[in-house]
């Protein structure tokens, strides 16, 4: 009985954490836009003084103006390649980029104007192998395409996922000839309020905008159909899972009628013995629960530390939600367990266990 | 202290009516041996549990203390029986995952252990207390099953055929050894008269009626 619990506890806290590792991964390796607001024209070049105009009136105060170009390269997660950013950067931002970033320590150097050489971060040399002198973009890697070798000369030591080249190594080498401005206020609180005025005063323009927010709602939406598949699974265990504890539990007060008949016949009230039994299963529920989520904890960790750690993925081995949804499974068999008790015991005779005609 | 009052218990089985109890009346004083004779289907079981409140009569009125059991919740009755009574039922019931000593303390809680252990070694088990049921004879459960009713020494001993399931040597030390370890009043109900040689009175019953002898 323990053990299913366990069982069940351990199958749907491992099921949800790996699916919100998702979110968890999304927030960790798209974290760096937290910093900034982007805005590119939507094809049109033309459009892209329109764009700085609209900002020169921003009533966000803005800290600072970035001009780039940006290409994608692929990075690994448990759900296979996720599209990221390799920012074209103009070396008089490098410094203060890395400072709002907090990218910390650069371990080589930066890139030289117009060379086929990049900075990274710690998490996506972990993520693609890369060290000093990798070869991180090439003409022959479909995935991880650019027209000439892109080498790794640096590597920040942070844990914040972000890569960048030189402004004008995207110029010379990437299609199309489209710049994106980046816009960073003085705090998270004002770039969320920049993040939302860009939003509403861009609306409908043929500007494109990128914010945090929009991130994770993007996600949010893209998983909710999982997550509502999550619950129907869930679900579908827990009745299943109820199902076979009414039975046990029935074979469990069956064993143990001749016991409850004899102590109530010598005058322990049915009372006592109704919560005295209901205490019984309660405890082996909280136990099965109990040990279920550490069980859960700890594999999970394992798996953290071992798998996903070194290939830069992410899950939380305590993620609230996941022991959550396991809940449901305990809850039921509880409730359940008691209307079994209540049943068995409302229509039970004492002396027909006593008389041997039940047995 | 317990009373009966043309008490009758009628069984109802399939359409049939069957007077397992009719129309009795006695008296059960304190201290004394009542032993109840009788064939077998003759009402004496029956009789044990209207005088123990575990049954209610369908006609009549049992009292205890001047009260009838009808009057009283079920928890009261439940606890009349607890702390009251004792009970040695025919078949030797004991609790399987239980030792004997934990048996003898189930009901009525370890602050008695003392006495528990003394009762046991009084009835010849001092070395099986640790042993589970399914490593006792029958003989030796049931004296289990008599530590067990004496434990909390109750005002009253039910015993219904206590040496039904053993050998007629066996049964008369058991019977010895409930009679010489109670503190309160003794009902033994039994169809063999050579277990009732102690007793202050035997009332016979024979289909649910009573029919009283010295
Ligand atoms: N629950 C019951 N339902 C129907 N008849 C019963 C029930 N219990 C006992 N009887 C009948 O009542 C009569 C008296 O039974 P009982 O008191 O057990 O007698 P004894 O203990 O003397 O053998 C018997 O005829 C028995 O078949
Ligand atoms: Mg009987």
């Amino acid at each position: 009985m323990i053990a299913i619990i366990m069982l069940a506890v351990v199958l749907i806290a491992g099921i949800v954490a790996i699916i919100d590792s998702i979110p968890l991964s999304v927030q960790k390796v798209y974290g760096y836009s937290r910093f900034l607001t982007g805005v590119t024209p939507r094809g049109d070049m033309s459009y892209f003084p329109t764009i700085l105009r609209h900002f020169e009136k921003s009533p966000v105060p803005i800290e600072r103006r970035i001009i780039c170009r940006t290409s994608i390269f692929n990075v690994n997660t448990i759900v296979g390649p996720w599209p990221f950013v390799l920012h074209g950067i103009n070396p008089n931002d490098f410094d203060y980029l890395s400072n709002k970033l907090r990218l910390g320590r650069l371990d080589g150097r930066q890139p030289i104007s117009g060379r086929g050489e990049a900075v990274i971060t710690k998490p996506i040399a972990k993520n693609l192998r890369l060290h000093l002198g990798s070869i991180m973009l090439s003409p022959h890697d479909e995935k991880n395409y650019s027209l000439t070798p892109v080498v790794v000369v640096g590597i920040y030591d942070s844990d914040q996922w972000f890569a960048y080249t030189s402004y004008e190594y995207l110029v010379q080498t990437h299609f199309p000839p489209v710049d994106v401005a980046i816009y960073f206020a003085k705090d998270q609180q004002t770039q969320r309020r920049l993040d939302a005025w860009a939003d509403k005063t861009l609306a409908g323009t043929k500007a494109n905008v990128y914010t945090y927010p929009k991130v994770e709602r993007d996600t949010a939406e893209s998983l909710a159909v999982l997550f509502r598949i999550l619950d129907l699974v869930v679900g579908l265990l827990v009745v299943v899972i109820t199902i076979m504890m009414c039975m046990l539990v029935n074979i469990y007060l069956s064993q143990r009628i001749v016991e409850f008949g004899l102590l109530q016949a010598i005058g322990i009230s049915r009372k006592r013995l109704v919560t005295r039994t209901v205490a019984e299963a309660a405890w082996m529920i909280l136990t099965g629960w109990i040990v279920g989520s550490a069980v859960t904890a700890a594999v999970l960790t394992l798996i953290r530390n071992v798998l996903m750690n070194p290939k830069g993925y992410y899950i939380d081995p305590l993620d609230p939600l996941a022991y959550v949804y396991t809940i449901p499974v305990p809850a039921a068999v509880l409730i359940t367990s008691i209307a079994i008790v209540l049943i068995k015991f409302a229509k039970f005779d004492p002396i027909a266990v006593i008389e041997r005609r039940i047995v | 202290m317990i009373r009966t009052e043309t008490a009758s218990l009628t069984y109802w089985d399939h359409g049939r009516a069957i007077k397992a109890c009719d129309q009795i009346s006695l008296a059960i004083r304190k201290d004394e041996f009542v032993g109840i004779l009788g064939p077998s289907g003759s009402g004496k079981s029956s009789l044990l549990y209207l005088l123990s409140g575990l049954k209610d009569p369908t006609a009549g009125v049992v009292f205890y203390d001047e009260q009838p059991y009808a009057q009283r919740p079920p928890d009261e009755r439940a606890a009349i029986r607890l702390n009251a009574f004792g009970f040695v039922f025919q078949q030797p019931f004991l609790i399987g995952f239980l030792t004997a000593l934990e048996n003898v303390m189930c009901a009525n809680g370890s602050r008695h252990e003392h006495r528990a252990r003394k009762l046991l070694e009084s009835l010849g088990l001092q070395d099986k207390m640790n042993r589970l049921p399914s490593d006792l004879s029958g003989g030796e459960k049931q004296r289990v099953c008599i530590a067990r009713a004496l434990l909390h020494e109750p005002k009253v001993v039910f015993a219904d055929e206590p040496t039904a399931s053993l050998d007629h040597e066996t049964g008369t030390q058991v019977v010895e050894m409930l009679v010489r370890n109670r503190n309160g009043a003794l009902v033994m109900v039994t169809h063999d008269e050579s277990m009732l040689t102690q007793a202050d009175r035997v009332l016979r019953i024979h289909e649910g009626r009573l029919q009283e002898s010295s």
